[in-house]
């Protein structure tokens, strides 16, 4: 009896039937897939993204103030800034702020001492799309580091 | 294509071959699973349904490097791995890339130690540096793309030269001396450390 019954099984290729009603069951469902160049999906609200330095809104002005203290806190020493007073001008001017990219671990620990109030200076931004064909684009200077890394479009 | 390597100049035949050869390679890039640490798990991550690396083409993880054109070096290589990772990417056929995937893979990570290998770039060229820790998955499919775009500028008739970048590849961050300013740093970094 037992004989006869696998072999119908097999005959009538049960086994694969079911396998392929399991793969129908889901196929009405919308696709899972999210387009990611076409649309970019929301990043948490405490996400750590690449650094960036903030200007105040509207006026443009500086608002580091050269305390150094980004690169104290930084454990794999990354960040090199460096300014120098004008006369007449209260806070320091910001002349190089170099950030090694490509050894980040993205930690926060350089935004998380940042002093600067109301307008942090320097902040975890949302970009996250890193994408560099040699080592040395790795450094971000003084105006990547306001501006953001360059994003480049997919063309086809 | 080791017949035509090298051989014509630029030329009407020749580019339109370029262009037929670099669409198919572009839209048919095989990585080799190649997870050494946390990266991994963002690789993995990319390949699910969730992100499909196979829209680009690019879902056949191949367990073997003889069957792969691309090299994901997702995660820290350490000294002992180097010899291993050199030799699959000598396995590799022709033409071959290499994404270098995460800080760690890309100049060493917070590791500066004497079992981590500073840079994959010290034993293979890598085409494109992802950087994160660990990227996003779409920040993996960010740089596929990259690589995208390069493939696509490159000529099999002309191809360019590879480097591998050797020694201390690493650029320091006072490298750029052309400001004055730029002495006084370099004095209070030394008095700290």
């Amino acid at each position: 009896m037992q004989t006869i019954v696998k072999f119908l099984k097999t005959i009538f290729l049960v086994d694969l039937l079911k396998g392929l009603w399991v793969t129908l069951k889901y196929t009405p469902q919308p696709a899972f897939t999210f387009q990611y160049p076409a649309e970019r999906r929301p990043t948490a609200p405490r996400f750590r993204g690449v650094l960036r330095l903030q200007t105040e809104p509207g006026t443009g002005a500086q608002t580091c103030i050269v305390c150094d203290q980004c690169a104290k806190a930084c454990p794999d020493d990354l960040i090199a800034l460096g300014g120098h007073r004008e006369p007449g001008q209260k806070i320091k001017v910001l002349d190089y702020f170099d950030f090694n990219l490509s050894r980040c671990s993205f930690c926060g620990l350089c935004a998380e001492v940042c002093p600067t109030k109301p307008i942090k200076a320097l902040i975890m931004s949302e970009d996250y799309e890193l994408g560099s064909y040699s080592r040395d684009t790795q450094i971000l200077r003084v105006d990547e580091m306001y501006d953001g890394v360059v994003i480049e479009q997919y063309t086809r | 294509m080791g017949l035509i390597d090298h051989k014509f100049e630029d030329n009407f035949i020749t580019t339109s071959i370029d262009r037929v050869l670099n669409w198919a390679r572009e839209s048919s890039i095989w990585p080799m699973g190649f997870g050494l640490a946390c990266c991994a798990i963002e690789m993995m991550a990319a390949s699910a349904s969730r992100f499909d690396i196979a829209r680009f083409g690019a879902e056949v993880f191949r367990a073997s490097p003889r069957q792969s054109d691309l090299m994901i070096v997702a995660g820290t290589v350490t000294k002992k791995m180097a010899p291993v990772l050199r030799r699959l990417y000598d396995q590799m056929p022709e033409p071959k890339w290499v994404i270098s995937m995460g800080s760690c893979s890309n100049a060493g990570g917070p590791f500066p130690t004497y079992s981590v290998l500073q840079g994959v770039d010290k034993v293979v060229p890598v085409d494109v540096y992802v950087s994160g820790c660990p990227p996003r998955p779409e920040a993996l499919l960010y740089g596929l793309m990259r690589l995208q775009d390069k493939i696509r500028k490159e000529g099999t008739v002309l191809r360019k030269e590879r480097t591998i970048m050797s020694g201390d590849s690493e650029p320091t961050l006072n490298s750029d001396l052309s400001i004055d300013s730029r002495a006084p740093r370099a004095d209070s970094r030394g008095a700290r450390s």
